[in-house]
């Protein structure tokens, strides 16, 4: 099956390591061209020079998601340098954490608003061009309970919300908005890598509850992100896929 | 800013990154704790022969000349706020008081009757006005003279010559108490050199008991000694402190009789990938000192540093003084051994002390004391003393990280007394075990005598 992503531009935030960085090298060896970008200069630089060997265009500048100008004038620099956009997938999570209230506001700034600047940053040239695919993270945290009450999960579940209404309100223009739920996914500095260190029982009981008694790896995420945002899926828009491997216990209806 | 040599190429460890701490100038600590690295001992590389850690004629050489020699940890200071109030601590077959004087000093003598021998005080702590023996009621004065011996005129050759009890050297420094069993010891201050400048800048007096706890362990007290000094295990038995400390930065330093390692804290092991999150630990050493991890927007490799300067701007204000500590001190342990049973790691909002006690008779096992001591915010009440706490190895949990440490122990001592162990092999990163077992070698072996002449 062709996905037909070659020579598709596509724009990655948070890309320099696990599920992004994942993600980057699927569509490059795909033959897409990439801009990406993460927090830190150095890993950008390093994902960067790993990209090239693909022969693709790959582009990457450190931004911080948080400082709304800097970060929106990047995806303008990223639209530019690409020629175009062709595909968005925004990674940009502040991750787990409670107890503090700033926890919320960091959930809001980097899950949510960073993701809704990159969406809104990227549409004009997607309805000018009359096609494009978006797809946006969510995670099964969203549906099923872990760790706890957390900003991360409320926040995440609500781009699930607003990726259904963005696919009914851009459809008209070639764009397809998707939206792809991961369950635990496990690589070198990850977080469940952390966990397994740290907390042995917590990690051994969560692998009890995985069927196939493995975490999943971020390729195997990356290449339904792959699936998505390509053409092999033009059907596909406002879906919801979690990719977990069979984690969650409800059925996916 | 200039990393350590740490005297190993870090390259080629089993790392997954090669990591530059922060160090303090050795130039800029003025009074303080040195921490310019000291030129390592030449050691060599033999074996340390492993029946020292079993056998009874080794642990006899152990009784005469290093425990009866050497100066000992007996207890706190502040356990002896009062006249009267005492300590009583066993050490081997010994068991000794120490009193604390109406004049204010202290005084030490051995908690044996002179008359048939009986103990005078049951190990703990206590106040006296004076010391009567259960059995035929002797009554000591707490400077250890023989106040009353009831029906004295029957015995025909009078009292026992002076009338009191053999006085044992102690002293009190830096909020602790120590003693010796031997009357001609050398004075403390050469004994202790180099430490107190070391360690005084942490000031314990203003620190408070948390925690005091005595477990028996199936083992060699030396095997316990050896696992708190090196960060080797901590790869091996302590997975979960790969992101809380750099167990590969260590600088170990070997002085005289004693020895330390200083550890960064706060810092994510080079033997694991840096993680994006804060790992929880560290996110504790955050809240302990003030900050909100949530409001951090620095790296995770910035933590340490930025701990540092927060702990710096803001203790003060807490309450805290840490004036007389360098940065480092302020996330980072320093863990000293002071020859031949203490190993302690200071930090600046506590201590963490174990004192490893030879048992009586059997040198397969050992009191494990863990002493706690935490920093009382000035202005804040002075905490009740906490209950001391006596039990076996696996009865209770002494907490994860000393659990891990004590778990393997026992198979230690069993498994260095097979035939086919010869001794320990020691590497680089556990040089403070060679250094140790070499003071113990020079007491052990002093005078011209070999290990031939057991
Ligand atoms: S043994 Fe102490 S009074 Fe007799
Ligand atoms: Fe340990």
């Amino acid at each position: 099956m062709d996905l037909g992503l070659s020579g598709k531009k596509a724009i990655l935030i948070g890309a320099a390591r696990g599920i992004g960085y994942s993600v980057a090298e699927v569509l490059a060896r795909e033959g897409c061209d990439i801009a990406l970008t993460a927090r830190s200069e150095d890993s950008v630089k390093d994902a960067v020079a790993n990209l090239s060997k693909y022969g693709t265009k790959v582009v990457g500048k450190a931004v911080n998601a948080k400082q709304a100008d800097d970060y929106k004038a990047w995806i303008s620099w990223a639209i530019e340098a690409l020629d175009g956009v062709d595909i968005l997938v925004p990674f940009t999570s502040a991750g787990g954490g409670m107890g503090s209230e700033k926890y919320w506001y960091n959930a809001f700034e980097t899950d949510v608003m960073a993701v809704v600047r990159a969406v809104e940053g990227v549409i004009e040239t997607m309805t000018e061009q009359q096609r494009g695919s978006i797809v946006l993270l969510g995670t099964t945290s969203v549906s099923e309970a872990m760790g706890g009450p957390q900003p991360y999960n409320a926040m995440k579940a609500s781009l699930i919300t607003w990726a259904k209404q963005l696919a009914l309100w851009h459809g008209k223009n070639g764009i397809r908005v998707n939206v792809v739920s991961p369950g635990p996914i496990e690589f070198e500095g990850g977080n469940w890598d952390m966990i397994k260190g740290t907390m042995e029982k917590f990690y051994a009981s969560q692998l009890r509850q995985q069927p196939m008694g493995r975490l999943g790896r971020p390729e195997e995420v990356a290449k339904a992100i792959a699936f998505l945002a390509s053409d092999a899926a033009s059907w596909c828009n406002g879906s919801h896929l979690v990719v977990d491997g069979g984690f969650t216990n409800r059925t996916q209806f | 800013m200039k990393p350590h040599v740490m005297g190993w190429d870090r390259e080629a460890m089993d790392v997954k990154r090669v990591v530059d701490v922060f160090r303090v100038d050795p130039e800029s600590v003025g009074n303080g704790t040195p921490v310019e690295r000291f030129p390592d001992p030449e050691l060599g590389t033999a074996l340390i022969p492993a029946a020292r850690y079993y056998s009874p004629e080794f642990m006899k050489l152990e009784w005469e000349r290093v425990w009866t020699k050497v100066w000992l940890l007996g207890g706190r200071g502040d356990d002896l706020n009062e006249p009267g109030d005492y300590i009583c601590t066993d050490i081997g077959k010994e068991s000794v008081l120490i009193v604390r004087q109406a004049d204010g000093s202290i005084r030490a003598f051995p908690n044996v009757c002179l008359h048939r021998g009986n103990r005078l005080r049951p190990e703990g702590r206590g106040n006296a006005e004076s010391f009567q023996c259960m059995y035929h009621h002797w009554t000591y004065g707490l400077d250890g003279k023989l106040d009353h011996i009831p029906d004295l005129c029957t015995f025909h050759q009078g009292g026992p010559p002076g009338m009191t009890l053999t006085a044992l050297p102690c002293v009190e420094w830096n909020s602790f108490v120590w003693f010796s069993l031997d009357p001609n010891v050398e004075p403390f201050e050469d004994f202790i050199d180099p430490l107190k400048r070391h360690l005084e800048p942490y000031h314990p007096e203003r620190m408070a008991w948390k925690r005091d706890v005595t477990v028996e362990w199936d083992c060699n007290w030396k095997a316990s000694v050896d696992a708190f000094s090196e960060t080797y295990h901590v790869q091996g038995i302590h997975p979960q402190l790969k992101w809380y400390l750099d167990d590969v930065n260590v600088q170990i330093d070997c002085f005289g009789k004693h020895n330390r390692y200083l550890i960064p804290f706060a810092a994510v092991s080079p033997r694991v990938a840096m993680p994006s999150q804060i790992p929880p630990a560290i996110q504790e050493i955050m809240v302990h000192a003030g900050m909100d991890p949530a409001e951090y927007e620095g790296r995770v490799s910035d933590i340490r540093r930025d701990v540092q300067l927060f702990k710096r701007e803001h203790g003060a204000a807490q309450g805290k003084d840490y004036s007389e500590l360098n940065d480092e001190q302020l996330t980072d342990d320093y863990h000293y051994t002071i020859f031949p049973n203490v190993s302690v790691n200071v930090h600046s909002d506590d201590i963490m002390l174990f004192r490893q006690r030879p048992h009586a008779t059997d040198p397969n096992k050992m009191y494990y004391d863990i002493w706690m001591f935490e920093l009382v915010p000035e202005g804040e009440e002075w905490p009740e003393r906490v209950r001391h706490q006596t039990f076996k190895h696996g009865d209770k949990s002494i907490g994860q990280v000393l659990d891990q440490d004590a778990f393997n122990l026992p198979t230690v001592q069993t498994g260095m007394k097979s035939d086919f162990y010869p001794g320990l092999w020691i590497g680089d990163q556990e040089l403070r075990i060679r250094h140790f077992h070499k003071v113990l070698d020079d007491y052990i072996y002093a005078d011209g005598k070999q290990p031939t002449d057991l």
